[in-house]
This record gives structure tokens, sequence and C-alpha cells, in this order.
């Protein structure tokens, strides 16, 4: 149906892709794996239409096609359901489905709202999800605007006269797990009439709904699998060159806390957020909040960080009663955030290494008041090289450092401003499996060193794994609390249930 | 079609990285020397410098502001309100007339600030709106009429129309603001901060940073250096008027971006803003030479801003041009 043959593809010299060749079968989903930067969103952009190839060639029904542009793709059944979603948020999810299709609708140079209604309700039909499509897309969950995106790739079939593909970019990264659920059984309803290309970070769930496997490593197509035929480990394997680890999440490293307690919460709460949080975190410990979005963990996180100041109870930093006004405050008080958007909060993206690393504390780098450029660079290279950041030196800007090279420049400007306090939010979100478990690495380390740390992330493993206790949040309110010594890990459907 | 983009990309990456400014400004030079030979002499020079002083105050402040990716329209009114204040005062308190004078630029620069920071107005907004109550007090204070610097406060003027060992005193005062800012913005905890806020406000805010702070300063820098300018302006002119300054924002907000100072923030600095004042003042050196009319001079600057930020603007911070 859709073929690359020797695709190549470079950016800036960079090549992306070194002459990828594979195949989508009708009826069939294929799975696309690889750390970052081995090129899968790439290969994605050029079947998609939005990226050209540099050479090779692609062949749809056997037929070559060039590409120009998104609408040439659209032209020949390819559909694109974005890692980072599409939709416009004020507009209603009927317009959105149709959006740029609007002219079929249009009567006297007038939009026929009733029938484009009726038409894109016929398109939710096909997925079997009940969405007002007069609902403001705002409105929706985001699982539920992932479904609204699918049924807009869906609208191809109308306009195109074969079967399509629908290419779904990293599409769970941000479902939770019933979600997940939902979308994996809407894809194999629709596997009669499209073939889906699905691109994961998540081994076990590119296995699962998988027919084959195409795993990516530097650009090229390094192995091709059925799903039955392999497991995630072995699958782990051959995407990073190395096997899972057992101890993943550096769970023999994980040391008892000590006695200081260096966050307290009493009663805490934010109005319309959350109310009657307790949460004690001592030096050296890992707590983990875990809940679905809207369970109000963001908000207690955002609270201790600064960035929202708490309405009700008590917020003791350090021994000492504090309300945070703003992150400065937060910071000052030895607090420091890691935030989930990395690109947007975490860094400087055009500043260099070495001046995001002292953003939050000049202090180490000023001499009478000014800063030493010379100082400041040798502080970022002993940075560099303790936490092995792949940079060619301390002036390179940071947005063009990889996502998990980025992560450990937030958490070398945190040392370097000796915070005792660590809110870590989606640390690994984005990140692949060799980055991750350097994040891992990191956390213990920070840990042993006598950190507090509170923790909120993608995955409940990886909220378990790494923590020494977690609570569990519904509605702005703790619902459970579990002890996680390592050996004595709860049970992930215990957790859930107190989740749901 | 493919190979006008490759120039552009050089362009916009040869302007940012600061390379093309200086180049162009020494092509300049040498094309004003080569149409009036002589021109490279001391005394043209020297000219030029003072010529030059005021504009680059003007745009060395506004440089604070556009840095932390804000603007400010209201420093032609701030200098002419400054201009005004120091015509009244002089024959009444003399010299310390140029405190006051400046004080009211700082006092109404962070105004402005508290206005874009605190009440969250857009900062074009805010001094728009700050620009003309400025206005609006000077016209009102000097009864919308120029005033004239007399005999008893030229005295005190006579300083800055001086020269130092051959140097024109304005040129020396330009100098040392300018080595000031340069080593405020390059050295400094709040030059840093300036640079990250205008680069990337959300991640300066969870670093910690006070970005409320670091703006409202940016915005009392631009203010107290708008006053400087329009004081030195007053002193030149041997007068004080609502009006003085009136013709100046364009051309010193085009001195900063020509000098390389991204519209957008994060990227830039006052160094970059003396070349580009320099650049300013020899256009319009060349302008006069090549027999425009002098009205007409805003009608350069103003394509000239357009180009400039035309070329530089980097788009792929900034997805929607709005």
């Amino acid at each position: 149906m859709l073929t690359a043959n020797a695709i190549t593809k470079s950016f800036a010299g960079v090549p992306a892709l070194k002459g990828v060749s594979l195949e989508i079968r009708p009826n069939e989903v294929v799975g696309l794996i690889g750390e970052n930067g081995a090129g899968k969103s790439t290969l994605m952009r050029i079947f998609a239409g939005t990226h050209q190839p540099d050479g090779g060639t692609l062949m749809r029904d056997g037929q070559p096609v060039r590409l120009r542009n998104a609408r040439d793709g659209a032209a020949n059944g390819i559909g694109m359901v974005f890692q980072e979603q599409s939709l416009l948020l004020n507009l209603s999810v009927a317009e959105n489905i149709y959006l740029g299709q609007e002219s079929q609708f249009v009567r006297f140079g007038i939009v026929d709202w009733k029938a484009m209604h009726t038409a894109a309700r016929r398109q939710l039909d096909k997925i079997g999800v009940d969405i007002d499509v007069t609902a403001r897309t705002s409105e929706l969950t985001f699982a539920a605007r992932q479904m609204v995106e699918l049924a807009k790739a869906l609208t191809l079939e109308e306009t195109v006269s074969r079967q399509i593909v629908i290419l779904l970019d990293e599409p769970t990264s941000v479902l939770s797990g019933a979600d997940i659920e939902v979308l994996f059984n809407r894809v194999r309803s629709l596997k009669s009439r499209a073939s889906f290309v699905f691109v994961s970070h998540r081994l076990d769930e590119v296995l699962r709904i998988s027919d084959r496997v195409y795993t990516m490593k530097d650009g090229e197509v390094v192995a091709e699998h059925r799903a039955g035929d392999i497991t995630a480990p072995e699958l782990h394997k051959i995407m990073v060159g190395r096997g899972l680890q057992t101890a993943y999440y550096k769970e023999d490293r994980q040391l008892p806390p000590r006695s200081e307690i260096l966050v307290d919460a009493s009663k805490l709460g934010a109005a319309g957020a959350f109310s009657d949080v307790d949460l004690q975190i001592r030096a050296g410990e890992i707590v983990g909040i875990a809940g679905v979005v809207g369970s109000g963990r963001e908000e207690v996180t955002r609270t201790i960080g600064g960035f929202m100041p708490h309405t009700d109870g008590r917020l003791t930093i350090l021994g000492d009663e504090v309300h945070f006004r703003s992150p400065e405050q937060a910071v000052r008080r030895s607090v420091g955030y890691i935030p989930r958007e990395r690109r947007v909060e975490g860094l400087v993206m055009f500043l260099s290494i070495a001046e995001n690393i002292t953003l939050a504390d000049l202090s180490a780098v000023v001499k009478n008041g000014l800063i030493s450029y010379r100082r400041e660079r040798s502080l970022a290279t002993d940075w560099i090289r303790r936490l092995h950041i792949k940079a060619p030196g301390p002036d390179i800007a940071c947005r063009k450092l990889s996502g998990g090279n980025q992560q450990k420049v937030v958490l070398a400007r945190w040392m370097t401003a000796g915070s005792r306090i660590l809110i870590l939010d989606h640390p690994t979100r984005g990140l692949d499996v060799g980055a991750k478990e350097e994040v891992y690495e990191l956390v213990r380390e920070l840990s042993s060193q006598g950190v507090a740390i509170l923790l909120i992330s993608d995955t409940l493993e990886e909220t378990i794994g790494l923590s020494h206790r977690v609570i569990v949040m519904r509605d702005g309110a703790v619902t459970a609390r579990f002890d996680a010594e390592p050996g004595k890990k709860p049970d992930q459907v215990d957790v859930v249930k107190a989740m749901v | 079609m493919n190979s006008t983009s490759n120039i552009r990309s050089l362009l916009t990456t040869g302007w940012l990285q600061g390379a093309i400014p200086p180049i162009l400004l020494v092509a300049l030079i040498l094309i004003v020397e080569l149409a009036a030979p002589g021109f490279l002499s001391g005394e043209t020079l020297m000219l030029l410098l003072a010529n030059t002083a005021v504009l680059f105050i003007l745009a060395a402040g506004v440089t604070f502001v556009i840095l932390i990716g804000g603007i400010d329209l209201s420093i032609q009114a701030v200098a002419s309100l400054a201009s005004v204040i120091l015509a009244q005062l002089l024959p009444l308190i003399g010299m310390a007339a140029f405190p006051v004078a400046i004080l009211g630029g700082l006092l109404f620069g962070i105004l402005s600030g508290y206005v874009h920071v605190r009440l969250k107005v857009p900062s074009f907004v805010a001094t728009l709106a700050t620009g003309g109550v400025v206005a609006g007090i000077a016209l009102w204070l000097a009864d919308g009429r120029a005033i004239t610097i007399e005999e008893a406060g030229r005295e005190n003027t006579a300083w800055i129309n001086g020269t130092v060992a051959g140097v024109p005193a304005v040129a020396l005062i330009a100098a040392v603001i300018g080595l000031v800012a340069f080593f405020a913005l390059r050295y400094t905890p709040f030059g840093r901060h300036s640079l990250a806020v205008g680069a990337g406000e959300p991640a300066a805010l969870a670093a910690g940073i006070n970005v409320p702070r670091t703006k409202i300063i940016a915005f009392a820098v631009s203010g107290t250096l708008a006053a400087i300018a329009g004081t030195i302006l007053a002193a030149r002119l041997s007068s004080g008027s609502p009006n003085l300054a009136n013709q100046l924002l364009l051309p010193a907000i085009a001195a900063v971006i020509v000098g390389g100072t991204a519209i957008t923030g994060g990227l830039g600095g006052v160094a970059r803003t003396a070349v580009g004042a320099l650049i300013i003042s020899i256009v319009r050196i060349g302008m006069t030479f090549i027999g425009i009319n002098i009205f007409a001079e805003n009608v350069v600057f103003g394509a000239v801003l357009i180009t400039a930020v035309a070329i530089t603007i980097d788009r792929s911070k900034i997805a929607i041009i709005k």
C-alpha cells in the first residue's frame, strides 16, 4: 500500500534517515519503535508530506508519488494524528473535523451547519464514540480530543477512493490506561478499512496493538518482526543495544530516608483544585503522587513549587511556615522544580548550557557583583563531564541538545543552586529508554545525598518504582497511601483502585 | 526560489550573530568617504559622534526593553518632557535641574513597567498610553510652547556643548553610558536575567528569577536614558520643547534592530546598538549628501526598520506574526 524505498533525509548536514525502506500492507497495524533521534518522527513527516526526502522514493499502491505538502499527503489518503494535538480548541468538534474542508457544506455562500454536524456525527460513529459535535473542543478531555483527531483523519475515506493510511505519532503518551484501551479497540475495529502506523516509546503497547514491528536505530531500520515472535525485553535490547535491566528503577539503590522532615504540608488546600492534603517528605525520600488528570496532583506540585499560592492549611519548608507567591520565593527556600514542559518551562532554549545551569543561582560564578564567564564555563564543563551530557561544549544553545541531555542540564541547575527539595513533574516525558535510565540514576543519586523529592509521572510503574511512598489522589483529595520499600512495592492494581 | 531563501537565511544568521552590522557600517563609511573625500578626517568624525550621541543614548535605553521581549514607545515623550523640565528649572535651581529632569524619566519608566507587569498590559499598549500621558504633561507644563534656555541657564549647559581633549563632551557622555550599559547587560545578574526573560520567560520564572522586577528595571533604565537624552538635546539646542524629540522614536528603534538585537527579545546588546546608531547617523548624513529632503528622513528610517525586522526576525521563535 505504502512503501518507502531507501529514503534519506538530512537536517543541516546531519543525517536523520540513512536509506530507510519499509512497507505498510493493507489492513495492518505497523509498529515503529526506536529511541529518540532514531528517525521515527522524520519518517512519519515524510509519509504525511510535511517533510520531503533528500533521496529514495515513496510508492503508493505501486506507483511512485511525490508529496510536496500535507495536502498532497491527504490527497493520497495519508492522514496523521499528531503527538502534540492539532485541534483548534476554540472551535467546535464538527468545525475541527472538517477544518479546511468546509466548502462541501457551503450553500449560497453560507455554511450549512446542520449538514456539517450530521457529517461529523457520522465520522464519530465510525469509531463508535459519543461526543457532542457542537461542543467546544476545549471542553473535551484529552482522550476525547484524541478520538476527534482520529475521526478527522478518517474523513479522508470520503475524499480518497482507495484505502487510507493513518499515522499515529505517539498517541498514547498523554493518555491514561483506560483511554489507551479505548483507542486500541478503535484501531482494531478500523483495521478492516484502513492501515495504521503506530509510533511509540512503550514497547508493550506496540507489541499489543501491532501486527508487525519495525525497529529503527540511528536513522536506519535495524529489525522487522511479527509482533507474536518477539517479547518486549528482546525488542528493547535491539532498540538500545543492551538488555532491559531487572532493576530498571535502580531499586537496589533505594536507601531508607533520613529523619529530617524537609516538606510538611498539613491540611493543605487551594480553592477549586485540592483540599486537606497531608504530605511529609524527609531528606532522601522520594514521594510519588499517583492520580489521573484532574486529580489535583499537578496543583499540589505547582503549589509547593510556588506557582500557585495555597488558600488553606499550612505549608512548612525546611522548618519554616511559608506561603509562596512566586516560584522565586520557592527557589529561595531551596525548592527546585523540574517541569514537564522542558522546552517551555525547563530551559531557556536559546541560552547556552552554561547560562542555563547558572540561571537559578549565579552566586557560584559571580565575583564582586560581576559574572565571571571563565568560572561559569568551567562550572558547566564540570557538569557536562559528571552527568555525561552529550554536547560539544558549554556554549552550545540548549535547543540543540536531545531531550535527555536537556533534562540533565535542568538537574545540573538545581544541583548548582543546592536545592534540598526537588519537584519532578513528569521528569522522563518524551525521553527514550536509555535517557530515562540515566535520569533514574540521577534521581537515586540525589536521593542518596539527602534531597527530598516529590514525583509525579506519566506511568504508574515509574511512580511506584522510584518512590519510597506513594500517595494517591482523586478529585482533589488523598484517597490512599502506600509504602513502597524495595521488595515490598505496592501492586499497580491496588493503586489504580484508589485513583478511579 | 531556493537560492533566495538561502541568501535570506544567510542574512538572518549573519545579522543575528552580529557579523553583518559592523560590515555594513564599514561599507557605509567607505561609500561616504569615496563620495566625499575627507569624511574620515578627525573633525567630521567627531561631528558624527556628537550627532549620534543623543540617538545612541535613547536607543541604548530601549535596547534593555527590547531584550526582555517588550517595546517602549514612550521614549520620545519622556525625552521631550525632560527637555521641558530642564529648560524651566535651569534658571531657578541651576545644575540641580539635570537630576530633577532625569528623575522624571526614571519615574515614568517605572510607571510604564508597573503598568505592563502588574496590570498585565502588553508593553506596546502600556508605553503608548504612558507616552501619551507624558506628552500631555510636557505640553501642559510648557503651555504648548518651546522654552528657550536663556543666557543665565546656558552657563549650566555649556559643559555639554564643549569638548574634552578635542572630543565632544556629548560623545564622551554617550560612551560612558554605553560602557556602563554594556557591563550591566553582560556581566551583572540583572543583565543575565534580562536575556533569560526575553528568550524564555516561563523558564526564567520557573528558575526562580524575579521576572516582574527584571522587567520593571528594564523600563526604568529606558525611561532614565530617554530623559538623559532629552536633557542633552535641550542643552545642545538651548531649548526645551514638548515636541523636541518627536522624530526620534523611529530612528532609535531602527538603530537597535539594525544593530542586531532581535525584536523578539533575548538576543543582542548595547554594543550592537552603538553600531546600529552609527549606521543610522551615517545614513542620515548620506541622505543630506544626495539631497533627500530632511523632512523625509523618517520615510527612509521606516523602510530601514521594516527591512531589518523582515530580514532578522526569527520565525522559529514566533509561529504566527500578529
